[in-house]
């Protein structure tokens, strides 16, 4: 892979995980920088979103770790894992908010369990939030009344309600039109550069993954083919990964020889 | 075969749901605030069709109770045998079916509907136990109602029961009255409060149990709802005869 990372913040060692027959990784290998916007590309099925579940726990690989810190959560407790977890923010797929909360409550509902605020405290705190993806005039509407994009925002300012070192996305524009996305990664961009904090994207969107990455990775077939800067990703010799980008992005010619076919 | 290995399967599931869920609740505080919201949304929404069923239930039994013993020229029996019916066997099965039907459905749904829109994978990497913060609450609540309902329904039915014997029957109220009182022990009000405990265990930890391991989509939401009813009602009926055996037989 060639990419070397100074104190990752991430550790993924030797990961290989199946579902019965279906091989979903085979010793992926890659350390995710810290206080970076590190993307994790890759054709629909590729197991992105498994990839992240190990991450944060909620799968264990069948050969592996997953380093966060001096943690493995492929093996640690539950409770350690907790631990961990805390330490994280994540917007999931479809917001993945509490419907029978308003949108403040639901930016709340983290520092309710984690912080010992008191009510006012944890009002001022979900509003700032709010404010940063712009939605504070939207604190006391149902989360069932926003649209797609807002409940995005509203599921990104939850994220970071209690101000974690890593910030999940998992597949943060999926079924927005291409303006709500520009937004969503305009935003993105934005407060990775207000907050400094590790963000971990896991998409399917060259675009957008070019917009807001320092790095990119790309899954296929159950390996880690590329892991680059975005520079040096859009130079990728790897056929396979040039077939993925080469219908939204203009790449650099090379001689078929010059190629790598997995 | 195969259906013996998917229900030894089920039941291993089931085990494991239930070991991590009181590991869970041991090792975290009691939810007081969501266990009372829990209580009141269980106690309100079962009470009008608990007391609608039971009112008709108490009726019916004072009228076939009726039929049976004229023919014996036992009618003053009636009191007796609505009592009887009433209060060690009718009232809890029957109030454990309709918060089956309505409070159980509605855990195992909105559990299920949180899984398929990850919801509870939000609450994971929030680094808040599901299983306590979803399934303490109402078992919680549920305990706390499920007895309260069962004495409401057993008032309900025999006060209808009395009505239709004097009004339609033409029995004597106060031997009505009279008859319930000799043979019903406080004893047997106290076994109808254990089976509604009882029962309030089964219907919640089933009913979380199918919607916390719901298949995905719209149709395992439908599917975790319907076993959910299902196996509630059916292992409340078999645990109701069993409890009854230990209790009076």
């Amino acid at each position: 892979m060639g990419l070397v990372i100074e104190d990752p913040v991430i550790r993924i060692e030797g990961l290989s995980k199946s579902f019965g027959s279906l091989v979903v990784f085979r010793d992926v290998n890659m350390d995710i920088a810290r206080g970076k916007t590190t993307t994790i590309l890759g054709p629909s099925g590729t197991g992105k979103s498994v990839l992240i579940k190990h991450i944060v726990g909620l799968l264990a690989p069948d050969e592996g770790a997953v380093w966060v810190g001096d943690v493995n959560m492929a093996t640690a407790k539950e409770r350690v894992k907790l631990k961990v977890r805390a330490q994280f923010g994540m917007l999931f797929q479809h917001g993945a908010l509490f419907d029978s909360l308003t949108a403040g409550e639901n930016v709340e509902f983290p520092m309710k369990y984690h912080r010992k605020w008191s009510a006012a405290k944890r009002r001022e705190v979900a509003m700032e939030k709010l404010e940063l993806v712009e939605l504070e005039k939207f604190y006391d509407t149902p989360t069932a009344s926003l649209s797609g994009g807002q409940r995005k925002r509203v599921g990104l300012a939850r994220a970071i309600a209690l101000e974690p070192e890593v910030v999940l996305f998992d597949e943060p524009n999926s079924g927005l039109d291409p303006l709500t996305s520009a937004t969503i990664d305009d935003l993105i961009r934005r407060m990775q550069h207000q907050l400094g904090i590790t963000f971990i994207i896991i998409s399917h969107d060259i675009v957008q993954a070019m917009h807001i990455s320092d790095y990119i990775g790309m899954l296929f077939d159950g390996q880690l083919l590329e892991y680059a800067t975005v520079d040096d990703f859009l130079h990728t010799r790897h056929k396979k990964v040039r077939e993925f980008l080469h219908r939204n992005v203009t790449l650099p010619e090379m001689d078929e020889a010059d190629l790598i076919d997995p | 075969m195969s259906g013996v290995i998917s229900l030894l399967s089920q039941l291993g599931a089931f085990g494991n749901f239930v070991a991590s869920f009181v590991r869970a609740s041991l090792t975290h505080p009691p939810p007081v605030e969501r266990t009372f919201e829990e209580a009141y949304r269980i106690g309100v929404q079962s009470l009008p069709i608990l007391l609608i069923v039971s009112v008709f239930v108490g009726t019916n039994l004072a009228v076939q109770g009726h039929n049976a013993f004229e023919q014996l020229g036992g009618q003053s029996m009636v009191g007796t045998f609505v009592a009887l019916a009433g209060i060690r066997e009718m009232a809890p099965i029957m109030v454990a079916s309709m918060v089956a039907a309505k409070a159980g459905t509605e855990m195992a749904s909105q559990i299920a509907v949180m899984r398929i829109q990850e919801q509870i994978d939000a609450l994971e990497v929030m680094a808040i136990n599901p299983l306590w913060f979803l399934v303490t609450p109402r078992l919680l609540g549920i305990l706390l109602v499920l007895p309260g309902l069962t004495m409401i329904s057993v008032a309900s039915l025999l006060f209808a029961a009395w009505v239709v014997a004097m009004a339609q029957l033409g029995l004597n109220g106060t031997e009505f009255l009279v008859q319930c009182a000799e043979i019903t022990r406080g004893v047997d009000l106290l076994f109808g409060a254990v089976k509604a405990f009882v029962f309030a265990i089964i219907i919640c930890l089933v009913s979380c149990f199918f919607g916390y391991t719901s298949p995905k989509g719209p149709a395992g939401v439908g599917k975790a709802t319907n076993s959910a009813v299902v196996v509630s009602a059916v292992v409340c009926a078999i645990l109701n005869y069993l409890m009854s055996e230990m209790l009076y037989g």
